[in-house]
């Protein structure tokens, strides 16, 4: 009984004793952000209104951003953060010259060195300013940084590289996607091929055979986005083979944005009713997209399908085909879908 | 760049800003201040709208990305008003044009996409008013 | 038998059962307090990883890859509010989504205020069938521009689980969010839950996003413009406990890969893997709890590679129960959904085919979800008897209670210094100490009522009780009119 009471009183202190700290925590977690904000806005104060002028574009005889490059200590540490965040919002001349302090600061080569830093909140920041200040001889580093443990730093790394837009960086970021354990989350990796050249349309059309189905998708959706019919053939092999079915249907709505009229063989073969009703409905918006009267019979005959929406759409489709695919619906004139699909169709027009 | 406004005598033109973001706050205000503008800079949506009913701007530049009320709710609110027609730039992040053309189906006149350039901003106000009269 | 015969007789009982429970009692406290540190610690890690990931953030716009969504907006009898929030979902940023109402047979003006508002056209659409429904489905109306993306659907009276289910089935995208009528979204809401849809496009099967109660705040055009702190305690109590389950529970269970708890009033989830799965059941009373257990059961059979994952960032406010009563009725509710799929689930428990989720999740919801109540209510009853009757004394009682109860209020303090590190929504100090102030509340009476009720509703499922569906009386939002 004294051994469990002297217990009972020790685990008591250690919990309020630790509800203490944890108030004590929170209000100095505060404390730290407002005094965090307090400084950088006194070391700010007085190059607030020149890094305004110059980011503006009103800075004509150049004498605000000579003010800036002054900087030293802390306030340039401060200011050099406030430029790379202005960096993003703005574009042309002003971005230039802004630039241009950060590299009479030695900002862009400390980034280089702290990409190796042992913190990975340094190393993304590194990144992205190495893409904001387009600094295009780090490309290289930044496709290392791909491979970086931490998914900020592959985040950041392939936001740089978009940003500098070398298509020479699409392939590592594509494959980037489908590394074990350390993968780059697609989307980033999207938006990045999205601002990269016309150089890119080989590397898609190789990850379209990539083991990885998140890359396959990646690559598939990007070939459609870019309209690059290299990728064709492979789009077709997708849709057909693919073991993933969200790859098998973006290829699908790819193979409507950019394929040729041949294509609608292809697409009709998947609306057979042994297909996954995603992937059919899939295959029919894309037929109406193509816009091949060579599908016409077979969207006419999917009017009749069990599924109401697969019928709807096919009628969607066929309304879009212009006089052939609008003979197609004869006979089906009282079906909800057609009707439904002509009533829609005639609001869109009312109100264009 | 030279003033806006017409006469000589004219009260400046005066243009209503919303934007979370203060650099761009202050580099917009800035810009249309010494391109001879009235600007009022408010940091959010609520109050630009309260803004925008207790005074009226022939102008307003809001950004779609705000927290509580977004420009696009503003824009909503201000086209349901009693002063639907003043004319309203939209400012926007880098998108698939889903925000603009959210933003045109309520009723914006023009939008920017961000980063932006200022000097076009600033043509793209002139050109408003230009039109607006 | 005399008054003291009675009082002895009471005492050794007393002293019998503290001496058999004492061994248990020990170790499930040992047990449930390490396994909350665990979550914690867990909860810590992810926080950590994700405050890294926010520093170093660059905008992301929903370009490419956020696949459209469907947000389900199940409404019956919501005429006041049902404009204003169709309106703000329409006008949330996201490059694609469509909004799609069911009316479930509304005896009000519910369907008129929206056919005025966007000059509804009834089409003559027939829903596809893929979720078997049983009420009648009575009509599809869109807006007569033909560009404004709204589907209100009308069918009879069934509940919000089938209307859910007519709006799966109504839904055009991909993903289907399921909304609460009332709930309110961030603007850049949906772009934060789709957000690991669009990074693993080929395996998320669903996520979930923060919810915080909404009493107090400011709301202007169904957006929240001014987070305050609730009026009064009940409220002010509920917004600790969201806190303490969104930000340490769901976030440490999601970095373990045993999310299976996804809350009804934000969920977004593959449209085809809803169907696929049946849909919700309409007879569950848990049913959100329900469908993520199934689908986690059936993508396990199937082993198939999937993620599910909670998204912590606030992005959704709804509003909490201000009375005793309607509180009541919300908890019993809740507690009946628990057991009732826990019970049906219970072929999962240490499966190995069900990984993580037959192994820990699950126990863990059996052991510290469901059972908790029950062993507090012994806890309750007994520390009381035993002082009352001197087998123990004040002081040991009282330092139980200090123990007990503090360890809650850590817990929740936990989750405060995670909510200010990170998120840090309310801006005024008086909320910090208001927040405080609830934590330690919350332990007297309002605990000890929420026990009694979540073993109410326990045990009306366990008499086989028809359940009788609560109707929340909403108070309304500080709502300005324009």
């Amino acid at each position: 009984m004294i051994i469990g009471a002297a217990l009972l009183v020790g685990a008591t202190v250690v919990i309020l004793g630790a509800c203490v700290l944890l108030v004590i925590l929170v209000v100095a977690v505060r404390a730290r952000r407002h005094s965090r904000n307090q400084r950088d806005e006194m070391l700010m104060s007085p190059l607030r209104s020149a890094l305004i002028t110059v980011a503006s574009g009103e800075d004509d005889d150049g004498a605000a951003a000579e003010q800036l490059t002054w900087a030293t200590g802390v306030s340039r540490v401060v200011l050099d953060r406030n430029i790379v965040e202005m960096l993003g919002k703005i574009r042309g001349v002003p971005a230039d010259q802004l630039v241009h302090v950060l590299e009479v600061h030695g900002a862009v080569d400390a980034a280089v060195e702290d990409l190796t830093s042992r913190s990975s909140v340094r190393r993304a920041r590194a990144a992205q300013l190495l893409g904001l200040a387009r600094a295009k001889d780090t490309v290289p580093l930044l496709v290392t940084a791909l491979g970086d443990e931490s998914v900020e730093v592959r985040n950041s790394a392939a936001y740089a590289l978009g940003l500098i837009g070398d298509p020479a960086a699409a392939g590592p970021v594509l494959a980037a996607i489908g590394a074990p354990e350390r993968g780059l989350p697609a989307a980033t990796a999207a938006e990045a091929l999205q601002s990269m050249g016309v150089g890119i349309s080989e590397v898609l059309r190789d990850g379209m055979a990539d083991d990885n189905a998140r890359t396959r998708m990646v690559a598939a959706h990007l070939s459609a986005e870019r309209s690059f019919t290299l990728g064709l053939p492979q789009l077709r092999r997708l849709l057909s083979d693919d073991p993933d079915l969200t790859v098998r249907e973006t290829s699908a709505t790819a193979i409507g944005r950019l394929g040729r009229g041949e294509d609608a063989d292809t697409l009709v073969r998947h609306t057979a009713d042994t297909e996954p009703l995603s992937l059919r409905r899939a295959c029919v918006v894309a037929l109406g997209e193509l816009g091949d009267t060579r599908a016409v019979p077979a969207l006419a005959e999917i009017l009749d399908d069990s599924d109401p929406r697969l019928a709807e759409l096919a009628a969607t489709a066929l309304l879009s085909m212009g006089a052939e695919g609008s003979a197609a619906l004869a006979g089906h004139e009282d079906d909800p879908a057609v009707r439904t699909a002509r009533l829609l169709v005639s609001l869109q027009r009312a109100s264009a | 760049m030279s003033a806006p406004a017409g006469e000589p005598d004219a009260s400046p033109v005066r243009v209503l800003v919303a934007d979370d973001d203060a650099d761009i706050r202050d580099l917009v205000e800035f810009k249309l201040t010494q391109a001879g503008y009235a600007v009022e800079a408010v940091p959010d949506g609520i109050s630009a709208w309260e803004a925008f009913e207790a005074n009226p701007p022939q102008l307003a530049v809001l950004d779609v990305m705000m927290p509580g009320l977004s420009g696009i709710d503003v824009l909503r609110k201000i086209r349901e008003s009693e002063f639907p027609s003043v004319p309203v730039l939209l400012l926007s992040a880098k998108s698939r044009d889903s925000d603009v053309d959210t933003g045109f189906a309520v009723g914006a006149d023009d939008y920017v996409i961000k980063p932006f350039s200022p000097r076009e901003l600033l043509h793209r106000v002139n050109g408003m008013l230009a039109r607006a009269r | 038998m005399s008054w003291d015969g009675v009082t002895e007789g009471l005492r050794s009982l007393v002293v019998w059962s503290m001496d058999v429970t004492a061994v248990p009692v020990i170790i499930y406290f040992l047990l449930i307090n390490t396994s909350l540190l665990l979550l914690i610690a867990l909860a810590y890690l992810e926080f950590r990883a994700q405050q890294r990931r926010r520093a170093t953030a660059v905008s992301w716009q929903g370009a490419g890859l956020a696949p459209g969504v469907s947000l389900l907006v199940p409404a019956y009898n919501e005429e006041a509010g049902i404009v204003m929030a169709v309106k703000s979902f329409l006008t949330l940023r996201y490059p694609r989504h469509e909004v799609v109402v069911v009316d479930d047979g509304s005896s009000d003006e519910t369907f008129a205020r929206l056919e005025a508002a966007f000059d509804l056209v009834q089409v003559p659409r027939e829903l596809p069938h893929e979720i078997p429904i049983r009420a009648k489905v009575l009509g599809i109306w869109v807006p007569r521009d033909g560009r404004t993306r709204l589907v209100v659907v009308r069918k009879e009276n069934s509940g919000k689980t089938e209307a859910l289910n007519v709006g799966v089935n109504a839904a055009n995208e991909p993903l289907v969010a399921m909304l609460d009528g009332d709930s309110i979204l961030e603007p850049d809401g949906l772009l934060h839950v789709t957000r690991p849809f669009a990074d693993d496009p080929t395996r998320m099967v669903a996520t979930g996003g923060a919810i915080r109660p909404v009493n107090g705040s400011r709301v202007v055009s169904g957006r929240i413009v001014r987070v305050e702190m609730p009026q009064t305690w009940m409220p002010r109590i509920q917004l600790v406990e969201y806190l303490r389950a969104f930000l340490l529970g769901r976030t440490g269970w999601s970095r373990l890969g045993g999310l299976i708890l996804i809350s009804g009033a934000f969920g977004l989830f593959r449209r085809d893997v809803v169907v696929e799965v049946g849909g919700l059941e309409p007879n569950s009373i848990g049913e959100d709890f329900e469908l993520v257990m199934r689908i986690h059961k059936k993508l396990l059979d199937e082993g198939r590679d999937y993620r599910i994952e909670f998204v912590p960032e606030p992005v959704s406010w709804t509003e909490v129960p201000i009375t005793a009563k309607v509180l009541r009725n919300q908890r019993r509710r809740w507690h009946r959904g628990l057991w009732e799929t826990l019970w049906a689930y219970r072929s999962m428990l240490f499966r190995p085919k069900y990984g993580r989720i037959g192994s820990l999740a699950l126990p863990y919801y059996w052991l510290f979800e469901l059972i908790a109540p029950l062993l507090e209510l012994f806890g309750i009853l007994i520390v009381p008897l035993a002082l009352l009757l001197g087998v123990v004394n004040v002081p040991f009682a009282i330092l139980f209670l200090v123990l007990a109860y503090g360890y809650a209020v850590l817990v929740t303090l936990s989750a405060m210094v995670v909510d200010e590190w990170a998120f840090h929504k309310h801006d005024r100090w008086r909320a910090i100490w208001q927040t405080i102030a609830a934590s330690v509340l919350e332990n007297i009476g309002y605990r000890q009522a929420t026990v009694w009720w979540r073993l109410e509703g326990w045990w009306s499922s366990l008499r086989g009780k028809k359940h009788v569906w609560g109707v929340m009386t909403r108070t309304g939002f500080d709502e300005e009119q324009a």
